[in-house]
């Protein structure tokens, strides 16, 4: 046939009209997905945070909906993602749009400050929220279905205490944090674990949000005459910028840090400046149950680098996962009966370990102290809360 | 806190070596307000950009678009590469950002100049990732005990560079017909144009300038602070402070400014409070607009007008 213009349009218009009327008739038939709402932080200064959240999102969905085993009523999964950016009113808005996506259930951004800031809108709708945010306050803001997939600052905080005191026995202890809401929520629980051992930190430096240059905080840390260093810092840039000045200042107490001093990334930048340094993580390699294998291995696969497991990808991984089973177990995806499923979830395993639900939503108990042997993380000593 | 001469003086090295990259930085929002009377937003890129096209050439595996490219030249080549690269886009910049809005008025450009920095951010990301990326630095020690003091080389470098950039600018603008032509066209475009001066291209010839200083203090700063698509942001932001204090307009007002802020932001710091480094910056901002609204340096406005 020669194609002219007429004949294309010919053609195409029929084609478009065939499609129209067969087409519902083939969406009809195929299963309705299950749409879970994802909000990470993809633009702005968090947004390697957003990228591991993203990814490990990502990579369970494909895994469950090539399972038959996990996929409930044949119905795969979808992920409607917004993103969160940097600031509070962002996550706020993505929210809102979510809302009306015909999403069952949530998946949180990392951030505590956006998803304290979220909380009023979360508290008048009725269906699961999983976070990995880690203030302890997230689980107490009165959201009905608030599931926290990973460690509280209250766990890791009184385990980086304890083990400054009691293992690395600290006489004057020092703290230096971000100015936000990780920063300063996990300082005070820090404060708090130390007046429970009848202590004062010697300094307690908080710097601002993008600073570059930390020889103020270091230099007043030098001069408490600290004799060691607690950190708690979300940013894995940062924390890679203030081991690189603490070393090139000549501070050589024992650092300690919150999982993000022994992410991927940070141990990755920081590289020599980060040996020798203490963590209270939710993961380490090597150390963990055949799931968390079969993700790194999966997870290196698909995107050539390793996971940020605790603060990045896992606990996303898990969060899908979870509801994966919770859906199959229940035969539905009722918000309401989801979050009833989840309050009863126990001994459940995932990436990040054992995950059994408290009264607040509380998933996992415990924390690893682990040391970054030349830029490999090593086990210490297991921590529960 | 007592008085730690040791303390002090590490304070001191610290706060003039940011300070003289707010000062550089400064020089180039001055350069570019004086020569088209607009505030140039997307000086922070300036500064970003082309310390991630460093690293691309540097390091003997960076991430572009997904896929590893193993470029590893040497330092110098690589210096030298990104300076010439940066002279084409402070071109295209000039053509693409200015150029078509030049008759508007300044808010378009200045508009302009905000949608160059969003773009650019967002195309850093897009091209490199999310991670942060380590520039090596051209020194093998990190730092060097001079007594009790330990100074990181990279602060020294910083501090020498902009002495030296301080001076070649003072040659530039009094020495050279050049300087002099951009000085005429900075003061009055209209008769610059009427004395034979060609303003499109002393105007083309300051964004290169302007680029150009972005880039150096990109270079500079890149082996302390990593390389992010956000690391010129708060730069330029503190940048935009100095000139201003310093008398915006005024380009040993922007020095000036730059060092003071550095300097005290790094000493407030450390004497009244880590959490307030930020605020202490723009408190010493708002008192100079409330007390000494030219600034330091500027001239007053009935002597301008």
């Amino acid at each position: 046939m020669k194609l002219d213009r007429k004949n294309f349009l010919a053609t195409t218009g029929a084609a478009a009209a065939g499609a129209a009327i067969g087409f519902p008739a083939i969406v009809g038939a195929a299963p309705e997905p299950i749409r879970l709402g994802l909000i990470p932080c993809l633009t702005g200064s968090n947004a390697l945070l957003g990228q591991q959240e993203h990814e490990g999102a990502t990579l369970a969905v494909e895994e469950i909906n090539a399972r038959p085993d996990k996929v409930y009523g044949g119905r795969p999964f979808e992920i409607v993602e917004e993103d969160a950016t940097n600031d509070n009113q962002s996550a706020v808005a993505a929210l809102n749009k979510l809302l009306g996506e015909n999403i069952v259930a949530v998946v949180c951004p990392v951030l505590s400050t956006q998803v304290q800031a979220m909380a009023p809108v979360m508290k008048t709708h009725e269906i699961p929220w999983m976070t990995g945010g880690t203030a302890v306050k997230n689980t107490q803001l009165g959201v009905p279905g608030m599931f926290r997939l990973r460690a509280s600052d209250g766990i890791t905080a009184a385990g980086m205490t304890n083990f400054a005191v009691k293992d690395k026995k600290g006489k004057k202890v020092a703290i230096m944090h971000a100015s936000d809401a990780f920063g300063t929520g996990g300082a005070d629980q820090i404060v708090q674990n130390l007046e429970k051992l009848g202590m004062k930190p010697v300094a307690n430096e908080q710097y601002p949000k993008d600073a570059k240059d930390f020889t103020a905080e270091i230099l007043k840390v030098k001069q408490s005459g600290a004799d060691v260093l607690l950190m708690y810092i979300q940013n894995p840039s940062d924390t890679a910028i203030i081991l690189k000045q603490i070393k090139s200042l000549g501070l050589t107490i024992p650092v300690i840090g919150s999982p993000s001093l022994a992410n991927q990334t940070a141990m990755e930048v920081a590289g020599k400046d980060a040996y020798g340094t203490f963590a209270a993580v939710d993961f380490i390699v090597g150390f963990n149950s055949n799931v968390a294998t079969h993700f790194l291995t999966s997870f290196f696969r698909k995107y050539h680098h390793l996971p940020d497991v605790g603060t990045g990808s896992g606990w996303v991984y898990d969060s899908m996962y979870m509801l994966a089973d919770v859906y199959k177990k229940q035969k539905g995806t009722d918000p309401k009966a989801t979050i009833a499923s989840l309050k009863g979830v126990k001994n459940w395993n995932g990436v990040l370990g054992t995950f059994s639900a408290d009264a607040e939503g509380n998933m996992v108990h415990s924390v690893s102290i682990g040391q970054n042997q030349d830029g490999k993380l090593r086990l210490v000593k297991k921590v529960s809360g | 806190m007592h008085l730690d001469p040791v303390a002090n003086m590490q304070l001191l090295v610290s706060g003039l070596a940011i300070g003289s990259i707010y000062a550089l930085v400064a020089l180039g929002f001055v350069l570019i307000y004086n020569a088209v009377g607009v505030v140039n937003f997307a000086q922070g890129e300036f500064v970003m950009f082309p310390s991630y096209i460093a690293v691309t050439f540097l390091l003997p595996a960076t991430a572009v678009f997904g896929t590893l490219v193993h470029w590893q030249l040497p330092v110098l080549v690589v210096y030298a590469l990104v300076l010439v690269l940066m002279v084409g886009f402070g071109l295209l910049f000039n053509r693409i950002a200015y150029h078509p809005l030049r008759d508007r008025g300044w808010l378009p450009v200045v508009i302009s100049t905000i949608g160059v920095s969003i773009f650019l951010r967002n195309a850093a990301q897009l091209t490199w990732g999310s991670q942060p990326i380590v520039m090596p630095s051209l020194f093998t020690v990190d730092t060097i005990a001079v007594g009790p003091l330990h100074i990181r080389p990279q602060d020294l470098l910083i501090i020498g560079v902009t002495a030296v950039l301080i001076a070649f600018q003072y040659f530039l603008f009094e020495r050279t017909t050049l300087g002099k032509q951009m000085r005429a066209t900075a003061q009055d475009r209209t008769t610059a144009r009427l004395i034979g001066i060609r303003v499109g291209r002393i105007v083309a010839i300051t964004f290169v300038y302007s680029a150009l200083l972005g880039t150096i203090s990109g270079l500079l700063v890149a082996p302390l602070f990593t390389v992010t698509k956000e690391m010129g942001g708060l730069i330029a932001l503190k940048a935009f402070a100095a000139s201003i204090v310093g008398g915006f307009g005024s380009i040993p007002g922007a020095i000036a400014g730059g060092l003071a802020i550095g300097v005290i932001e790094t000493f407030g710091g450390f004497y009244i409070s880590s959490s307030y480094v930020d605020a202490i910056a723009f408190i010493i901002l708002i008192g100079v607009l409330l007390f000494k609204p030219s600034g330091l340096f500027g001239e007053r406005v009935a002597e301008k007008a």
